[in-house]
């Protein structure tokens, strides 16, 4: 299934609404994919600056998950879209609620990267953290991307990339659990880095939130707490 | 509902929304506990044919709507389970149309008999030009249900209650029933229906000349009489469709494209030509 | 816009040149409607300013002596002197009284002129009516002859019309007129007895009574058929040629002149059949073919107009066709069969060709009785009296077809009342 699947309505208004709502949906992840690099980047470069654009700019992606959902309400109440549209438009509310949670915990991440940045002493973690970032970076983008196409296959493979978050996740905590035995010293900084890596395995679930949506869209089946 | 899978493949090449002579319907046609059965129906005015091998069961207590453009035929098949086709010159129905087994078309049948087992309501409210009263006694006195004129008032009231129009018409009984409104009409016709204790009710657009308001009652009143009664409503307003259906059967010129749940037609129909029609697009 | 107008300059130019049109039409209509209107108001003046006057005639008063030798009679009972005797003689009797000193016979004769010659029996109904009379003294108004009144009435309008009266007979009504004598008196015998030779005489009792019965022959005979006929032409008949041919028919019918309609009647019903001549039940028949068509058109119109819906409302209630027909086609189209037939009904009343083939134009005067007695009709009787020579008769026309439109607008409004009374909405 592609784009055109949402067109040819005998109301051309109501295509153009449905156009704009995936538009303004695919802006949204765009920014909240930025957020989520500037954040990691804040985090493994101790750029307190960064991390404070990160913390302002999240009202923008607030502002956007109220436009979006208003919008929708709005082809909800006017509409009253059936079968794939109506699919459509329940998976943008969904969607620009998981988009705005990734912006929630890139912020959070932010907040540690400015705590972090305080704090002196050796780089232990910084390398999960970059490491897991980049994971879960690629996976948003993936998801996005399949968004973009409605292309399932490539949904269903990045739902797979979530399974390996996991594991890099659990080996992460691992690791940190390792340095906070090895220097009492470090628990208070490992424990910041924690939390952020807590918060990139957190965005990976609303990624694969995302993903099933998207076959919720094109097939109609709901894939979910399977 | 008690409704099984059927076999028919959906169709593999989605890009062509064109259907093929012998596009057979997608869905779920068929019932363990079928009311009425039609197999191979095909329905003809003059040399123009308007129904197309139309296989489908009507379950027990079951609502089912039949939606489609203008012309699909939803109407012609609606009316050739009552065989009010009959009074239509030129029309001819083929095939094998049963009610609990009986076959509606043997030439024994007197339709008669039929329409007392299969009551029908029409698009426009179509009181007699008589008293309220006279209008829902019509039935059981031509029928010869009611012995005493107590059993008759018995049933005028039972019907009318069923209706939900009791209370509105009680003090009123012998006035005209054109003076109603729209919608008490409608509903003094379904009342009219049910006085002959039909085993099926046919709905033709029964709610297109009706407000919200008074559409919004009759649907309240189908959903209440489908716990006595197997009905089938043809409906332009597939929100409608939606509301009171259990199934929902999308005709498409003339062929029985998709019968499916109705929850499963309005969020994820099987069939491309549904998908169109419901979402408003040209297929 | 290919020049500098707008639209709207182009809409407002066009504006006056659409109101003159209409309004060109709207006074083509008044004017049609005025042309209408006046026909019938001079058709109405003309006719009430001739008729007018035959609702009025002049009487005489005299002193009538009701004695027996006179008459030549005895006893009231016997019917062979009641057959015998000379009634016309009372009257001459009291007229010599009046004017005394007439010897010579023409001058005899034109005093008796001057009352009708059915006088003498107006005074013998009375004498029935009252035996207690015979023998004794009565003042009466009797009856004058046409001449006299035709006279009277056009010297009282100051245009004396004396060309059929004697110097004498002037002179006699200019006196009794002096002495009060001589009066117009409410014409009771034109609404009480038959047609006869005699102009003061004549009335239209038998021509009414017999319209009446042949019209309830008609009514009774083409109303049933009529129906029946539409109905299964409209609901039973299979649509196909014949139908399609029979249909054609009727509306031939309809058109046929109704002339051809009597020489038909002539052929089956008298020839054939050897019904007899000038009775209702023939005029009856006759009338009946002419007005089917009409009853079915109308009822065949009538039935169409009810709604389909009420059909299939039936029909889906389990009703059989009969049903359907007798419980919601027919009284729904009842007001307009109704409508219909009485139209068909005042047609035939007005109808004089016909009936001129199968004798009803013979000269009738006893007031029928039942169906199968002899009868004229209303407009058969206008054309006998609008056919006679006497002047008296011309009047008489006139007022006979004052009595025939009132029938008419009588039938016509009931028409009209039935509808409004009937009609049902839906």
């Amino acid at each position: 299934m592609d784009k055109k699947k949402f067109e040819n309505h005998y109301m051309k208004q109501f295509d153009e609404e449905l156009e704009e709502i995936r538009t303004r949906l695919m802006e949204m992840g765009g920014k909240v994919e930025q957020q989520l690099q500037n954040a990691i980047r804040a985090v493994s470069e101790a750029d307190s600056k960064l991390a404070e654009d990160v913390i302002r700019e999240e009202q923008i992606v607030d502002d956007m998950e109220l436009d979006i959902d208003e919008a929708c309400i709005l082809i909800i109440a006017r509409r009253q879209p059936a079968a794939s549209d109506l699919r459509l438009v329940m998976m943008v509310t969904k969607a620009v609620n998981d988009l705005e949670r990734i912006g929630d915990e890139a912020k959070k991440i932010a907040n540690h990267a400015i705590i972090l940045a305080g704090e002196t002493g050796t780089s232990e973690g910084y390398t999960e953290v970059r490491h897991l970032g980049q994971s879960v970076l690629k996976m948003l983008g993936h998801a996005l991307d399949a968004f973009a196409r409605f292309d399932v296959a490539a949904a269903m493979m990045t739902l797979e990339e979530d399974k390996q978050i996991d594991l890099d996740y659990k080996t992460a905590l691992r690791e940190l659990v390792t340095y906070m035995m090895e220097d009492p010293r470090s628990i208070s900084r490992v424990i910041n880095i924690l939390w952020v890596v807590r918060s990139l395995e957190r965005i990976g679930d609303h990624a694969k939130n995302l993903c099933e949506q998207i076959v919720f869209v094109v097939h109609g089946k709901d894939i979910r707490h399977r | 509902m008690n409704v099984k899978r059927e076999t028919t493949a959906k169709p593999a090449v989605m890009d062509t929304l064109e259907i093929s002579e012998h596009q057979a319907t997608v869905g779920h046609c068929f019932s363990d506990n079928a009311k009425m059965t039609m197999r191979n129906v095909n329905v003809f005015y003059g040399e123009k044919q308007a129904i197309f091998d139309v296989n489908v069961d009507i379950a027990k207590n079951e609502v089912i709507a039949m939606i489609g453009p203008s012309g699909c035929g939803k109407s012609t098949f609606l009316r050739s389970l009552n065989r009010m086709n009959d009074t239509v010159e030129g029309c001819r129905v083929e095939g094998d149309v049963r009610m609990d087994g009986e076959d509606l078309y043997a030439p024994k049948l007197d339709v008669v008999e039929l329409r007392a087992r299969v009551g029908m309501v029409f698009q426009k409210p179509n009181p007699f030009p008589k008293t309220i009263y006279d209008n829902v006694a019509y039935g059981p006195k031509i029928h010869g249900l009611a012995d005493t004129r107590v059993d008759l008032d018995e049933i005028v009231e039972n019907s009318l209650r069923k209706a939900s129009l009791w209370e509105e018409v009680k003090e009123r009984l012998h006035q005209s029933g054109t003076g109603l409104s729209g919608g008490q009409q409608q509903r003094l016709c379904i009342a009219r229906a049910i006085a002959v204790s039909p085993e099926v009710i046919l709905m033709d657009e029964p709610c297109s000349a009706l407000d919200p308001i008074a559409t919004a009652k009759i649907e309240e009143l189908i959903e209440e009489l489908s716990e006595n009664f197997t009905i089938a409503i043809v409906t332009h307003s597939m929100q409608q469709a939606a509301r009171v259906s259990h199934r929902t059967a999308y005709f498409h010129l003339g062929r029985l494209i998709e019968v499916n749940p109705t929850e499963q037609v309005f969020t994820m129909p099987e069939h491309d030509l549904t998908e169109a029609y419901i979402t408003g697009r040209f297929g | 816009m290919n020049n500098s107008m707008t639209n709207l300059e182009k809409i407002r130019k066009s504006l006056s040149r659409r109101n003159r049109a209409e309004g060109l039409f709207r006074w083509a209509g008044r004017v049609a409607i005025f042309l209408g209107l006046m026909a019938v108001v001079v058709l109405f003046v003309d006719i009430i300013g001739k008729g007018h006057g035959a609702f009025r005639i002049a009487y005489i008063e005299l002193d009538i002596d009701y004695d027996p030798e006179k008459i030549g009679i005895e006893n009231l009972s016997d019917p062979q002197q009641l057959a015998g005797a000379d009634w016309q003689a009372l009257p001459k009797a009291a007229l010599n009284k009046q004017f005394p000193g007439i010897t010579s016979r023409g001058d005899k004769r034109s005093l008796y002129g001057l009352i009708s010659n059915g006088a003498g029996y107006d005074l013998k109904d009375r004498l029935m009516a009252n035996p207690l009379l015979l023998g004794d003294q009565e003042r009466v108004w009797i009856l004058t002859d046409d001449d006299i009144d035709t006279y009277y009435k056009s010297w009282l309008a100051g245009e004396p019309y004396a060309a059929r009266l004697s110097d004498k007979q002037v002179e006699w009504i200019a006196e009794l007129h002096e002495h009060g004598k001589i009066r117009l008196q409410f014409n009771a015998n034109f609404f009480t007895r038959g047609d006869s030779r005699e102009p003061e005489q004549a009335g239209i009792r038998g021509a009414l009574v017999g319209s009446l019965f042949t019209l309830a022959l008609t009514l009774i005979f083409s109303f049933p058929v009529g129906v029946a006929a539409a109905i299964y032409l409209e609901e039973f008949a299979p649509k196909n040629g014949w139908t399609d041919f029979i249909e054609v028919n009727i509306n031939n019918l309809a058109a046929v002149p109704s002339i051809i309609f009597g020489l038909l009647g002539l052929a089956i019903f008298i020839n054939f059949f050897h019904v007899p001549r000038s009775v209702p039940i023939v005029g009856g028949l006759v009338l009946t073919l002419m007005t089917l068509p009409t009853i079915i058109i109308s009822s065949r119109a009538a039935i169409k107009s009810v709604p389909p819906s009420i059909r299939e409302a039936a029909l889906g209630m389990g009703a059989s066709k009969y049903q359907m027909v007798l419980h919601h086609v027919l009284p729904l189209a009842m007001p307009g069969m109704l409508t219909g037939a009485i139209i068909g009904m005042a047609q035939a009343l007005g109808e004089s060709a016909p009936l001129l083939m199968i004798g009803m134009v013979a000269f009738i005067v006893d007031i029928p009785g039942g169906f199968s007695d002899p009868a004229t009709v209303l407009p058969v009787q206008i054309f006998l009296w609008a056919d006679s020579p006497e002047r008296a008769f011309i009047e008489k026309t006139s007022a006979a077809i004052m009595v025939l439109l009132s029938f008419l607008i009588v039938m016509n409004a009931s028409a009209v009342w039935l509808r409004k009374r009937l009609e049902r909405r839906w």
